[in-house]
């Protein structure tokens, strides 16, 4: 039964049970009011009429005296006719009391005082009679002997009729009396009855509803105060209650569903929080870090103390930002947390990405910052979050790919150059760094000669690393050589300085060996080649070997012009091994020409060589290359004029250098020579002037001019350039002859003595034993540059072929 | 179109920032310090952003503030301050007189364009 039907019950209850008392109180009403009106209608006016019947029998007797003693007959007989009225009356009040006796005893006394009321009227009608006869005397005495004894035991019956009446009267009233007691008993205990029974009722039914009420509202403090969700209110009916606290235990089943996915969000956060290996913080309004942030944080900034930190402090101390940039980082938090999210787009620009920062180790982390706004529903930014990564790894990993590019470069470097040129070169670059080092130790003051040497050396290493295409050999030492060459120049800010010297010089040989490292390790080259121990191994081209196996094997031993030809083309290829051709050892040299002329406005120069049959033993390849590549960069630069120059004085627009090579008088004869302006003989003798070489009375001759250039420290290039490579001086080139054995000459080929410019050849000799000569292998070759590659623009400029 | 008020007693920022907002196809009108600023509001009910520096003479960008909200009773106009610090009692004050943003110099217009035209719309 619902609680709304129990209610509706209980009202019907109540409305049943004023109802009950109600019709019962007028039930008893009823039944008292027929009693009331019993006793007022009938018993008290009968038992009044008994009084009244006491008077009428005492009027009777009154007016009866009344009569006898009047003398008047008229007076007389009027009293006659009072008498009869009051005999009337008293006759009516006697049966008015027979028609309301209550019982035998009244009916019986009244019938008594009927019959004595006739003998009492017969008695009185005699006396009367005798009176108005006017017998007075016998009317008086029947009055006192029969009327007035009669009228006393009338008036003796009346009087005890009376009281009996009064006494009727009086036990009807108290009947009455009881029956109105009895009446407000009853109603008093049918109400106290029904309000025991409603009561009971009320309480069953309160007990009903405030129970599970309580029950709910206890349970809901309980699971308030434990978060403790599995809980549920019992039920036990299915009324309104009981659905309500179905409905509660639903809430409190969607509450526990709610939270459990909270709690399992909230696990995977902290588990993410735990154990993911980045560094994630919150800043909060005070500047603070918030209790939740990942333990990675702590490993690092290698501290525990993170909880309620200052952000500035724990994430910026110790780091490269300078004041201005950290009260900049602090204004911008500022700006942003507690403030609307768009003053993070406005000022996130400023927040840096990247830090630096020495930790109590002494070791540096790099550490990548990316910040984002954290906002509530109003997209007010409430705190600031920062996630941290630690990159110093990441950076090492990036350098150590960036190392890794590099050697991959270098590799492919050294791979474009033969194993034997790259070998002679480690080893001659290592021969130049060793003097070097030796002048810079043995010097504790500048020295212009010195400083001239160690520029020479090292400009020797570059020209050489350039043009084997040692490209981050090149810019290393070209850095070195920049600094020899500002300490050439008189500046007084940059001063002799063993140490530093010593550390370029360090520079260079590390960065020498770690080309011959990678040389030897990485491509297994170790070794000068198939050069190696040139006295005592050779490496033959296999072909060459199958030829001339073939040719003996196919001679006749009988036919000497074949045995004559075999023997011929054996000897030529043993003459042969070991050995390769000037154009081969120079090809290099040749190949770095065309840039450096085109840097200088001018065509690529031809090269015409004449071998004479000569070739060169490997072993003479390095000197030669350090030889003639400063001699042709020279001529190339000094020597051959631009186009403009050569066309105006009616030469080709491309200059001619020529190597002719040959023996004679036991030597080895290398003459270079070119078509170009000749030998600036005005220029030199002024350059040496200035320089103090010599003095302006000495009377030279053209020979002795020339052979100034070879003289330390005289050079007459204005500038050294990465690219150009000029500038080395010629006795830097006569240093690598002599080491040689060998002898380097200029020679005059016109007879313009005294003129400012005369055509010369540079003669080289050195000892024969560097080639092998072969009969019938001449050769003559014309090292020509690619014109396809090039333009002659509108203004007849001559420029590179836009690629 | 609504008009922005520069205020800065910096020429340079000022100009870069009116200019850059100029450039940008905004109506800018540029005042030296905040009496001037206070006073071209006053006279100008079209302006509805005001951009302005905290450290002014005469009158600095916070009392500027309370004073366009107090005195003149203009509740409506927007205000973003331009700053180079932030303490707590600035923010305050600045809570109080219901600004805006701030926006730390250097000022970079490209960060900024998008929410200023919303804000002088």
């Amino acid at each position: 039964m619902s609680i709304r039907h129990r209610i509706t019950l209980l009202i019907i209850l109540s409305v049943f049970a004023i109802f009950t008392v109600g019709g019962y109180s007028i039930y008893q009403a009823r039944i008292n009011a027929a009693e009331v009106k019993n006793v007022t209608e009938n018993v008290v006016p009968s038992a009044l009429a008994t009084a009244d019947l006491v008077s009428q029998v005492k009027e009777v007797q009154l007016v009866t005296m009344a009569l006898i003693s009047e003398p008047d007959a008229n007076l007389a007989a009027q009293a006659s006719e009072k008498l009869a009225v009051s005999k009337a009356k008293l006759k009516e009040g006697i049966d008015f009391q027979l028609a309301h006796a209550a019982d035998k005893t009244q009916q019986g006394l009244v019938e008594q005082a009927k019959d004595n009321l006739s003998e009492y009227f017969g008695a009185i009608d005699d006396t009367v009679k005798f009176k108005l006869a006017g017998q007075a005397d016998l009317a008086g005495a029947a009055y006192y002997s029969n009327v007035v004894v009669l009228q006393r035991e009338l008036q003796q019956i009346v009087d005890t009729l009376r009281i009996e009446k009064t006494r009727e009267k009086d036990a009807a009233i108290s009947v009455l009396n009881s029956n109105l007691s009895r009446t407000a008993t009853g109603v008093a205990a049918v109400s106290a009855v029904l309000v025991v029974l409603l009561s009971v009722f009320g309480i069953i039914l309160y007990r009903q509803i405030i129970n599970p009420i309580s029950r709910m509202q206890a349970t809901t403090s309980e699971i308030a105060t434990s978060q403790d969700f599995t809980r549920r209110v019992p039920v036990k009916r299915l009324d309104e209650i009981g659905k309500s606290i179905v409905a509660f235990n639903m809430m409190i089943g969607k509450i526990e569903e709610n939270s459990l996915l909270l709690k399992q969000k909230t696990n995977d956060i902290q588990t993410m929080l735990q154990n993911m290996p980045q560094g994630i913080l919150t800043i909060t309004q005070a500047y603070k870090v918030h209790p939740e942030y990942s333990a990675y944080l702590e490993t690092i900034f290698d501290t525990r103390e993170i909880e309620g930190s200052d952000f500035m402090s724990l994430v910026f101390s110790n780091t490269t930002l300078g004041v201005d940039e950290l009260s900049q980082l602090e204004a911008v938090a500022g700006a942003c947390i507690g403030e609307d999210a768009m003053n993070f787009e406005f000022n996130k620009h400023l927040l840096v990405s990247e830090i630096e920062k020495k930790m109590n180790d002494g070791s540096t982390k790099i550490l990548d910052l990316s910040w984002s706004p954290i906002t509530d529903d109003a997209d007010t930014t409430v705190r600031l979050m920062l996630c941290i990564r630690d990159v110093t790894e990441l950076r090492a990993l990036a350098a150590e790919a960036n190392s890794q590019k590099r050697e991959l470069e270098i590799i492919g470097e050294i791979l474009a150059v033969t194993q034997e040129k790259f070998h002679e070169f480690i080893n001659s670059s290592l021969r130049f760094v060793e003097e070097n080092e030796l002048l810079i130790r043995e010097h504790t003051q500048q020295n212009s000669d010195v400083v001239t040497k160690l520029f020479r050396n090292m400009h020797t290493i570059k020209g050489n690393a350039r043009t084997y295409g040692l490209k981050h050999l090149t810019n290393i030492v070209h850095g070195v050589e920049q600094s020899y060459v500002e300490l050439r120049e008189p500046r007084p800010d940059i001063a002799w300085d063993q140490m530093t010297l010593m550390d370029e010089l360090i520079a260079v040989k590390e960065t020498v060996e770690y080309y011959a490292r990678i040389n030897e390790f990485s491509l297994g080259r170790k070794g000068p080649g198939r050069r190696g121990g040139i006295e005592h191994f050779l490496m033959v081209d296999r072909q060459q070997i199958v030829e001339t196996i073939h040719r003996l094997e196919k001679a006749t031993s009988g036919n000497l012009d074949e045995l004559r030809a075999a023997h011929d083309a054996v000897r030529k290829t043993l003459r042969l091994l070991g050995t390769e051709r000037l154009v081969e050892t120079l090809e290099g040299v040749f190949d770095s020409l065309p840039e450096l002329a085109m840097e200088l406005g001018k065509l690529p120069p031809i090269i015409d060589v004449q071998d004479n049959g000569y070739v060169v033993h490997n072993q003479a390849g390095g000197m030669l290359k350090n030889v003639f590549m400063h001699l042709l960069r020279n001529a190339t630069d000094h020597g051959l004029e631009s186009v403009e120059e050569r066309l105006a004085a009616n030469k080709p627009a491309a200059g001619t250098i020529s190597l002719q090579m040959d023996v004679n008088e036991g030597m080895l004869q290398i003459k270079l020579g070119d078509d170009g302006r000749g030998l600036a003989l005005a220029h030199i003798r002024n350059t040496a002037m200035e320089k103090q070489l010599i003095n302006p009375e000495d009377q030279l001759s053209d020979e002795q001019v020339a052979n100034l250039i070879f003289l330390p420290g005289f050079s007459t290039a204005e500038k050294v350039t990465e690219v150009s490579g000029r500038g080395v001086g010629m006795d830097a080139v006569r240093d690598f002859v002599r080491r040689e054995n060998g002898t380097i000459k200029i020679q005059f080929s016109d007879d313009k003595v005294g003129a400012d410019f005369r055509q010369f050849e540079i003669i080289v000799c050195l000892p024969e034993a560097l080639v092998e000569s072969v009969e019938g292998f001449e050769f003559h070759h014309q090292h020509e540059f690619d014109e396809t590659l090039l333009e002659v623009a509108t203004n007849d400029a001559i420029v590179f072929k836009q690629a | 179109m609504a008009k922005i008020l520069v205020v800065d007693d910096s020429s340079t920022v000022r100009d870069e920032v009116a200019g850059f907002l100029k450039k940008s196809g905004l109506d800018v009108a540029t005042a030296v310090d905040g009496k001037d600023g206070l006073s071209k509001i006053k006279g100008d009910p079209g302006i509805k952003l005001v951009l302005s520096d905290i450290n002014m003479p005469n009158m600095d960008g916070l009392t500027m503030v309370e004073k366009i909200r107090g005195e003149l009773g203009n509740s409506t106009v927007n205000i973003i301050m331009l700053t180079t610090e932030s303490s707590p009692s600035m923010k305050e004050r600045g809570k109080a007189s219901g600004i805006k943003g701030w926006i730390v110099k250097p000022f970079k217009g490209d960060a900024v364009l998008e929410s200023i035209k919303k804000l002088a719309a």
